[in-house]
């Protein structure tokens, strides 16, 4: 794998260089008719130039939303509430004290027809988990690409086609003069997926978005993906946000993780130290609930469900399924705070059984287990805040219905 | 009907004294295709460009084609595929929601390919099946108690405060409140209507359950808690699970034996160590080794198989994975060299797929072949080839000197000349493979189609 060396080697230099995308303390809202959803709950993470840093939680983590976050495509009822979002010296999203005391936006931050036509697929491009769903069928597959080149780098129609030819070689796809007519039903999810990649890539951006990518592909497929973002990544030296439920995609292609549990990060770090000096205790369960295709395993799955983000547990948020947890996470929240350095990075968890917090975690009385069976309260349900393709849906009539408002907007 | 058990007696027991390791399950021969269009022009085909443009003649899909294994009393028998390799068809087909176009489904002694009507609809109390979706495979205007009562009814077990005080039973067994009886599909997670999927499969006190990729919607701690109870299950109630994912981690956790499919075909069977660590199949070790494994250390590039998998309607002859095996053995018509079989496989690959630009003859034997072209006939055959491509091919007829390069490269000429000189001659594209050979560990026969153990070899 030579982009991770190629990343260690210029991990000094990075660490001094500006990040390419910062992100604080964001915090993105749902308003519905039950109350206020904190999809993103105050996330703060940066993105280097040449990383692949990974966006990994179970559905409704909030991890879709705070993607969307970043190109401000959250539509109604959610609203980015909070914290600043930083590209490049620009200010993607700002607030600040206005007269009246209200919050308003910082002057500095980018406009809406800013954003269309400088940011969104020039230099951040996003790649979705549903190819079908972001190619229009009634258009080739080539027309559609060169469509966008055409608009987004201002090429005539030939030039534009000729561009799109390249990129389809590029990503690999075969016999790319003959492919270019054809419809996307006449490929396959792989091939689909190579098309938003070259589109993607269309624009030379400095970063994509990727959200969940692969996980509708078949795991050959996926493979063959993967192989060509790491190799795309080595050649265009573009930075990627992968979001991802997939503990075993994030080993294989991230330079450095986030965990995030309903709406908040949890831990950070290098993807090598995420896996062996993990630091917070629902990464643990997660890792511990996977089966493991290179070993036979017992599988110790995390108790209970997520609870939902309109109502969000005291203390810490994992406190009721932690098995960790004591007195005193029922009370203080944590804030993600460094516990550790590595390769220059900060290891970062929220969990106050580390030092770092000093909030009397070893004095507290653990807590009685007094949790029932797994799943056993049928109105928990797992929360939703992101809509994904996964059936965990809430489920009382309200917050279904609250889920079919906001949902549409959210994917 | 079978006999109507008293709702007092704890259910899940009486089955364990039977023997646990007889063949419940035997499938021979079995097959089913598909017509791939019905209505009142789909047997007619037009194509402009041959003679006569008018063709007649319905497409068949070989979704699964002469399938057998057998499946031991008390055993969880795995069966792994990518989409499209006809796993699901396979399941459905056992449990005779659809129709066999050949072959034998021997359970406890009967063929289920032969029975209906009333003896049909009897036997399926004895098996069951868990479907993928936990949402769709609920009525929602059900309620909980209805749902995991109506199979019962179907087949008259019980009485009414049968059915109840059995369902409410059920609903402890599966991790459930039994107090949620009255409570309707949509008030549960994903992880709990798959719950309820079970305590419905298992109302009607089946020996064999057919799992259609059960977890593979839920979320991965959600999937542990359904996977483990699901074991819990399995030994209570002596339970036999085919159970059908496409995901291999889970397919280790869960299976004492796997069988892989592609494309129609079971190409490997062996107990589930054997398989993972000694896999004898090109495919498997293929799949397996694309599997991510959570493990940064875990330097191993990932594997990825080249190619995609070929249409179902006309697959390939003899083992349908010819087509992208890396391990595609050499046709006996020339006597190869290792190295020669090498490079002309991936020459005759890359032109298939067309995955290089076009370039000189010169070039073209350099990149593929280091400059020194295979001797003898199958030298020929790739100079053929390569003269087809060339980029500075000699032009005998009278086409014009074309600028546009492309133009004058012949890739379907020279695709169908390598592939009928070559990948139609190798014994894998003329005979189906399928050999049984002793396990490495331990001591059950396994199964591979690949010809490399024809003799008894590797």
């Amino acid at each position: 794998m030579g982009y991770r060396t190629h990343w260690i080697h210029e991990s000094t230099t990075n660490m001094r260089s500006e990040p390419l995308l910062r992100v604080e303390n964001l915090k993105t809202q749902f308003f519905t008719e039950t109350g206020t959803v904190r999809a993103v709950d105050g996330i703060s993470f940066e993105v280097y130039e040449g990383e692949i840093v990974g966006l990994v939680g179970e559905s409704g983590a909030g991890k879709s939303v705070a993607s969307m976050s970043l190109l401000r495509l959250v539509e109604n009822p959610g609203e980015i509430v909070g914290g600043t979002i930083e590209y490049r010296g620009q200010t993607i999203f700002d607030l600040e004290d206005g007269p009246d005391g209200e919050l308003r936006e910082h002057p500095e931050m980018l406009s809406e027809s800013e954003m269309r036509e400088q940011i969104r697929g020039r230099e951040i491009a996003v790649i979705f988990q549903d190819p079908m769903e972001s190619l229009n069928p009634v258009f080739t597959v080539g027309g559609q690409l060169r469509e966008f080149i055409e608009l987004n780098r201002k090429l005539g129609s030939e030039a534009a086609k000729a561009e799109a030819i390249e990129m389809l070689r590029e990503v690999g796809i075969p016999d790319p003069e003959e492919r270019y007519e054809e419809y996307p039903h006449q490929f396959s999810g792989g091939m689909r997926q190579r098309v938003l990649i070259a589109m993607a890539l269309a624009c030379e951006p400095n970063l994509i978005i990727a959200d969940e990518p692969t996980t509708a592909l078949d795991v050959t497929v996926e493979g063959q993906i993967i192989d060509l973002v790491d190799d795309l990544q080595e050649r265009y030296d573009t930075s990627f946000l992968w979001v991802t439920h997939d503990m075993g995609v994030v080993a294989e292609i991230c330079d450095r993780v986030n965990v995030m549990y309903l709406g908040e990060i949890v831990e950070q770090a290098p993807v090598d130290e995420l896996f062996y000096e993990t630091k917070h205790p629902y990464t643990t369960a997660l890792l511990n609930s996977m089966p493991r295709p290179d070993r036979a395993t017992e599988l110790e799955p995390i108790e209970g469900v997520m609870p939902e983000a309109i109502n969000p547990p005291s203390g810490c948020r994992f406190h009721p399924r932690c098995p960790d947890a004591r007195e005193v996470c029922t009370r203080v929240h944590p804030e993600t705070l460094d516990v550790d350095r590595a390769d220059g990075y900060p290891h970062r968890a929220a969990c106050l059984k580390h030092d770092v917090f000093d909030a009397g975690y070893e004095e507290s009385p653990p807590l009685l287990d007094d949790r029932g069976p797994d799943e056993s309260g049928a109105m928990t349900t797992g929360a939703e805040t992101d809509g994904g393709s996964e059936t965990d849906r809430p489920t009382s009539e309200a917050e279904a219905e609250t889920d079919r408002e906001s949902g549409e907007h959210r994917e | 009907m079978s006999t109507v058990s008293s709702p007092d007696e704890p259910i899940g027991f009486g089955e364990m004294d039977r023997d646990v390791g007889e063949t419940l399950l035997e499938v021979d021969g079995l097959t089913k295709h598909f017509q791939s269009d019905s209505g009142l022009f789909a047997s007619v085909s037009l194509d402009l460009d041959r003679f006569p443009p008018v063709t007649f003649g319905v497409d068949r899909v070989e979704a699964v084609d002469d399938v057998s294994f057998e499946v031991k009393r008390g055993e969880t028998l795995g069966l792994v595929g990518e989409s499209g390799c006809g796993k699901s068809t396979l399941g459905r087909t056992i449990l005779r929601l659809l129709d066999p176009t050949d072959g034998t489904i021997r359970f406890k002694g009967d063929d289920l390919a032969e029975l209906s009507g009333e003896e049909l609809r009897q036997k399926r109390s004895e098996i069951q099946m868990i479907f993928q979706d936990p949402q769709s495979s609920l009525d929602p205007r059900m309620n909980v108690g209805q749902i995991i009562e109506e199979p019962m009814a179907a087949h008259d077990m019980f009485d009414d405060e049968g059915r109840e005080a059995r369902a409410k039973e059920l609903l402890e067994k599966v991790g459930l409140d039994p107090r949620h009886y009255n409570r309707y599909p949509h008030a549960f997670s994903g992880g709990q209507r798959q719950r309820i999927n079970l305590a419905r499969a298992l109302s009607v006190d089946p020996d064999f359950v057919v799992c259609d990729e059960p977890v593979s919607a839920l979320d991965v701690s959600i999937q542990a808690q359904v996977l483990n109870t699901m074991e819990e299950l399995q030994d209570e109630f002596g339970l036999t699970y085919l159970f059908i994912a496409h995901d291999l981690s889970v397919i280790r956790h869960i299976s004492d034996r796997v069988a892989v499919m592609y494309l129609g075909h079971v190409v490997e069977l062996a107990e589930t160590t054997e398989l993972f660590e000694n896999p004898q199949h090109p495919y498997t070790e293929a799949l397996l080794e694309s599997i991510p494994v959570p493990d940064p250390r875990e330097t191993g590039a990932r594997g990825a198989l080249d190619g995609e998998v070929p249409s179902p309607i006309d697959p390939p002859s003899g083992c349908r994975f010819r087509t992208r095996c890396p391990k595609l053995i050499a046709p006996d018509t020339d006597e190869w060299t290792d190295e020669e079989w090498v490079q002309t496989r991936a020459f005759m690959r890359a032109v298939k797929r067309r995955t290089f630009e076009p370039m000189s003859a010169t070039e073209l034997e350099a990149e593929f072949f280091g400059g020194r072209l295979p001797r003898g006939d199958a030298g020929d055959v790739v100079g053929d080839a390569i003269e087809l491509l060339a980029t500075d091919r000699e032009r005998t007829d009278s086409t014009p000197a074309d600028d546009d390069r492309h133009e004058t490269v012949d890739w379907e000429a020279a695709t169908d000349r390598l592939l009928t000189s070559f990948a139609e001659e190798s014994i894998c594209a003329r005979e189906r493979p399928a050999y049984e050979f002793e396990a490495a560990h331990g001591d059950r026969e396994r199964f591979a189609a690949c010809h490399l153990h024809r003799d008894g070899i590797q």
